[in-house]
């Protein structure tokens, strides 16, 4: 089978950062967190299955109106007839946790050793993560002193791809009524970030999900004594930490 | 560097310049309102969507200029109407900023205040709504914010009218006092402070290139915070060069630290500072019961409630549209018709004779002043008054979180639903209404769109000549095609047009009850705007029609249009005369077709007589090109008003095009089965 690596490779990182490694994702929020169409996501997660990264649940809609309904996808108005939960396998997960690890690390080095600033060092690290055999990995992070962060504060999984702990998620797997506290905001647009932060969207700060709009809509919360409607865009690459124990199963 | 022409003529008139400043819809404009007369001018920048409003008061002898900037959160680069507030403080340098806080979420408005503060110019703070946050339970103690702050603090409810003799009265005495500078009542992290005065040691000490007076410390913390606007204007400059290396170092530094960007831990040190003022001066006391208007409001947002709440307002609103807006036009029409048309064609008949320029001048004046009073002004006055009071209420803000995911689809924001849906009782205040929208590739897509909807009038000719003579089944298929037209049209357009629509990030409002005074003023600027616009088109645009039609050169244009009605239409060759004629109103265009084909054909015209002259498929046809080919002149003229001639040309041109090909390929399939 033909298939370009580095689309894969994107794909597994995505699978990975939205579910939190051992959470099940559906077509949609990758398609959203991709922004590609949901039908190229199916398409290429059909191809991903058959060469066993990542396993697929699909629910149809009888399963869903039934009482063992997960009522964790309810809050969330994404579910469709045709909608299907993603996971990774153990095999694509260790896959994604070296790629990460591979990017952060090179992030780490090019901010770092090479004084190059946080926006292109992670436009570069996207681009050297495909191509970082393990020797070099494991000499970089011997150069780096075996850094613990990336340069925007995400944490770089060990050799043996094992992540620190966290028990962090992004607010679109909040349920209306759930409250939780920002643990970051993903900074890809320093602009947003900027804008999301005057706004009061701060690391620490409570928010709570008062409402999702129809078909996939928005989020609204409230921070503070404001609320605020949230793109899913916007509500994807803002990281929680969940007030109340944690959603692992 | 040049001054804007609005600013510059309220310098010359005027001792003092305040500009108001403050978040959304915290009554910031009503304020503007109640101080300011009816001579509200609107400035904007070059390059800038976002525009603002100038005035001015008087008080004792003294004139008063007054500045209302547009509401913002914050005072950076990141949108337009950020850059065009802080430009209204930098560039303008007014003498007193006027920073008008909502008591009842004092903490995100004071981010803006200390905002203003790190800026150091003069300032000082209206406390409004103190009535609504003492029914929410919230107590502020003025003079104790005062003290903190070290500003002038004048509780307001702008609403009312309270306070406000005494906030301009401390302003005035504040400019006159000439306090010597601004000191700072807070500071940030130790750290941070002393990155920024390493910046600002090595600002005073390079020479930079800057357009505006800007102090140090303000530069150091705005490039701390990575300022887009700041970087662009240093990072071409050799002497910055240094500078900007330090910077980075220093935000180096804060990441490790802190863990987190200098823009975010900079912006979370101004919310503790604002956290723990509002902990010294606000107690919650018991809050009263929410008002009904406010439980009420919950159900704006919510999903199972919201919709149908929507479905209704937006029907009222077409009711309202079509009735009150049918109403009042006949009611001006008859006026103009019954006290000064027939006096006017008099004059002109006797001033110049009996020709073709008379005539051309009657159909210019005469005509033209009554389409505007029967088109644009009775639904545009109407839709108005609508759409303040759903901007001033908040509800504007609720809609666009309902519908946000599927107006994306055409790529537009939820906001953009309101004007979209109103271009069905009018498209000239649905055009003006775009304005709500923030981004031009927005308002573009938007204005395409809502030219293609079907308004009253062109609804008064599918009702009066399909439905009437080709039967209901006929007219309701012709909505549908329109339908399908709008939706495949928007798709393409979010396709093809560069650029996407950011990120949906947007504060939903709590109800406020909007005030009277503001709409009306609001409506009346807008109104005004319309009317200096849009005449001088429309009189010229009927002058020309009238000079065609009198002339008697209408049948030179027959002939050559004649392939494109007669054989690719399938329609009399007149009908498209009377296409080209309804240009002037949309709903004239079965009247024309019948007064030509009488010219013509020399043979009784009434309406009940179209029957003879077409068919029911023709009619069809005629009826459906009417509908999407070029606007009326009232909606040109507010097209070149809101997105300028060129893209107004070329909409025009594109919907032309369309009716053709629609009509044509309509035809076809008509001949065909």
């Amino acid at each position: 089978m033909n298939m370009p690596t580095e689309k894969v490779d994107e794909y597994l990182e995505t699978i990975f950062k939205l579910g939190c490694a051992n959470q099940e994702v559906n077509i949609t929020q990758i398609a959203e967190y991709l922004g590609v169409s949901p039908a190229s996501v199916s398409e290429m997660v059909k191809r991903m299955e058959a060469q066993g990264l990542v396993q697929c649940r699909r629910r149809g809609k009888g399963v869903m109106a039934g009482p063992r309904a997960k009522d964790k996808e309810e809050g969330r108005g994404s579910v469709r007839g045709r909608s299907k939960d993603v996971s990774l396998t153990p095999r694509g997960e260790k896959m994604a946790r070296t790629l990460i690890r591979r990017h952060r690390l090179s992030e780490r080095f090019l901010t770092d050793m090479l004084g190059i600033d946080w926006e292109s060092a992670h436009q570069e690290a996207c681009k050297l993560e495909h191509v970082i055999s393990p020797e070099v990995e494991e000499r970089l992070a011997e150069v780096l002193g075996n850094p613990a962060t990336c340069p925007h504060g995400h944490p770089i999984p060990d050799g043996k791809g094992k992540m620190p702990a966290m028990d962090i998620l992004p607010l679109t797997h909040l349920k209306v009524g759930e409250k939780g506290r920002i643990d970051r905001v993903e900074e890809e647009q320093p602009q947003m970030l900027q804008y999301l932060a005057t706004l009061g969207l701060l690391p620490n700060v409570e928010v709570e999900v008062r409402e999702i709009a129809p078909f996939n809509g928005p989020f609204l919360v409230r921070v503070g004594k404001s609320q605020y409607a949230l793109g899913r865009e916007v509500a994807s690459k803002i990281w929680m930490k969940k007030r109340v124990g944690t959603v692992r199963k | 560097m040049r001054e804007l022409p609005e600013i510059a003529k309220l310098r010359e008139k005027t001792e003092f310049v305040i500009a108001l400043v403050g978040n959304p819809n915290v009554g910031k404009s009503t304020l503007f309102n109640r101080l300011t007369g009816m001579g509200v001018l609107t400035a904007n920048y070059p390059g800038m969507t976002v525009n603002f409003n100038v005035g001015e008061t008087s008080l004792g002898d003294h004139r008063i200029g007054i500045i209302d900037l547009p509401g913002t959160y914050a005072l950076g680069a990141v949108s337009q109407d950020q850059q065009v507030a802080r430009k209204g403080i930098l560039e303008v340098s007014p003498d007193m900023v006027v920073v008008i806080l909502d008591a009842t979420n004092l903490s995100r408005n004071l981010y803006l205040l200390l905002q203003i503060l790190d800026l150091e110019a003069p300032v000082m703070a209206a406390l409004n709504l103190v009535d609504e946050a003492e029914r929410n339970g919230l107590f502020t103690d003025v003079e104790q914010l005062s003290e903190i702050l070290g500003i002038p603090v004048v509780p307001t409810v702008a609403t009312r009218g309270d306070g406000i003799d005494e906030l301009i009265n401390t302003a005035l005495e504040e400019v006159k006092g000439e306090r010597s500078h601004v000191t700072l009542p807070f500071y940030y992290a130790t750290d941070i402070e002393e990155q920024v005065r390493r910046i600002s040691r090595k600002i005073s000490r390079v020479h930079l290139e800057l357009p505006i007076h800007i102090t140090p410390r303000a530069l150091a913390l705005l490039l701390l915070e990575q300022d887009r606007e700041f970087l662009e204007l240093l990072e071409s400059q050799e002497e910055a060069r240094a500078l900007l290396k330090l910077v980075d170092d220093a935000r180096e530094k804060i990441l490790e630290t802190h863990g987190n960007d200098a823009a975010v831990i900079i912006a979370r040190e101004r919310y503790g500072i604002a956290g723990s003022i509002v902990a010294a001066v606000q107690q919650v006391r018991e809050r009263v019961k929410p008002s009904w208007g406010e439980r009420l409001w919950e159900y704006t947002t919510s999903t199972r409630t919201g919709i149908p709440l929507l479905l209704g307002i937006l029907a009222l609103l077409l009711f309202i549209l079509f009735f009150a807006g049918n109403n009042l036009s006949n009611l001006l029409t008859d006026l103009w018709n019954s006290l000064a048309a027939g006096h006017l064609e008099r004059a002109i008949t006797y001033a110049f004779g009996d020709n073709f320029f008379s005539t051309g001048l009657i159909w210019g004046v005469v005509y033209g002043i009554e389409a505007i009073l029967s088109v644009a002004i009775p639904y545009v006055l109407i839709f108005y008054v609508i759409l303040a009071l759903l901007e001033d209420s908040g509800y504007l803000n609720s809609v666009a979180f309902l519908t946000d995911r599927t107006m994306h689809r055409l790529g537009l924001h939820g906001r953009a639903i309101i004007p979209l849906i109103s271009a069905a009782g009018c498209n000239v205040p649905a055009i003006m209404g775009t304005r709500v929208l923030s981004t031009r590739r927005e308002r573009i897509i938007s204005g395409v769109l809502i030219v293609l909807v079907p308004c009253s009038a062109r609804t008064a000719v599918i009702i009066g000549g399909v439905a009437r003579f080709s039967g209901w089944g006929w007219a309701l298929l012709l909505y549908l095609i329109i339908f399908i037209l709008i939706a495949v049209v928007g798709l393409i357009m979010n396709k093809v047009m560069p650029g996407d629509s950011p990120g949906l990030v947007m504060e939903v409002f709590p109800f406020r009850r909007p005030s009277w005074l503001t709409m009306l003023k609001k409506t009346w600027v807008r109104l005004r705007d319309f009317v200096f616009v849009a005449t001088p088109i429309m009189l010229v645009g009927s002058f020309l029609l009238g000079m065609l039609y009198a002339s008697g050169w209408l049948q030179y244009l027959e002939k050559p249009l004649r392939p494109v009605t007669e054989f690719w239409l399938g329609l009399p060759a007149v009908a498209g005369l009377a296409l080209i004629f309804a240009f002037l109103r949309k709903e004239l265009a079965l009247q024309l077709l019948l007064v030509f084909a009488a010219a013509s054909l020399a043979h009784g015209a009434t309406v009940e007589g179209i029957n003879q002259l077409l068919t029911s498929q023709q009619i069809f046809v005629f009826a459906l090109v009417n509908a999407i080919y070029i606007p009326c002149a009232s909606t040109f003229a507010v097209l070149v008003m809101e997105l300028g001639w060129k893209k107004s040309l070329q909409i025009s041109l594109f919907t032309v095009l369309l009716a053709l090909l629609v009509g044509g390929l309509v035809h076809l399939i008509l001949v065909i089965f």
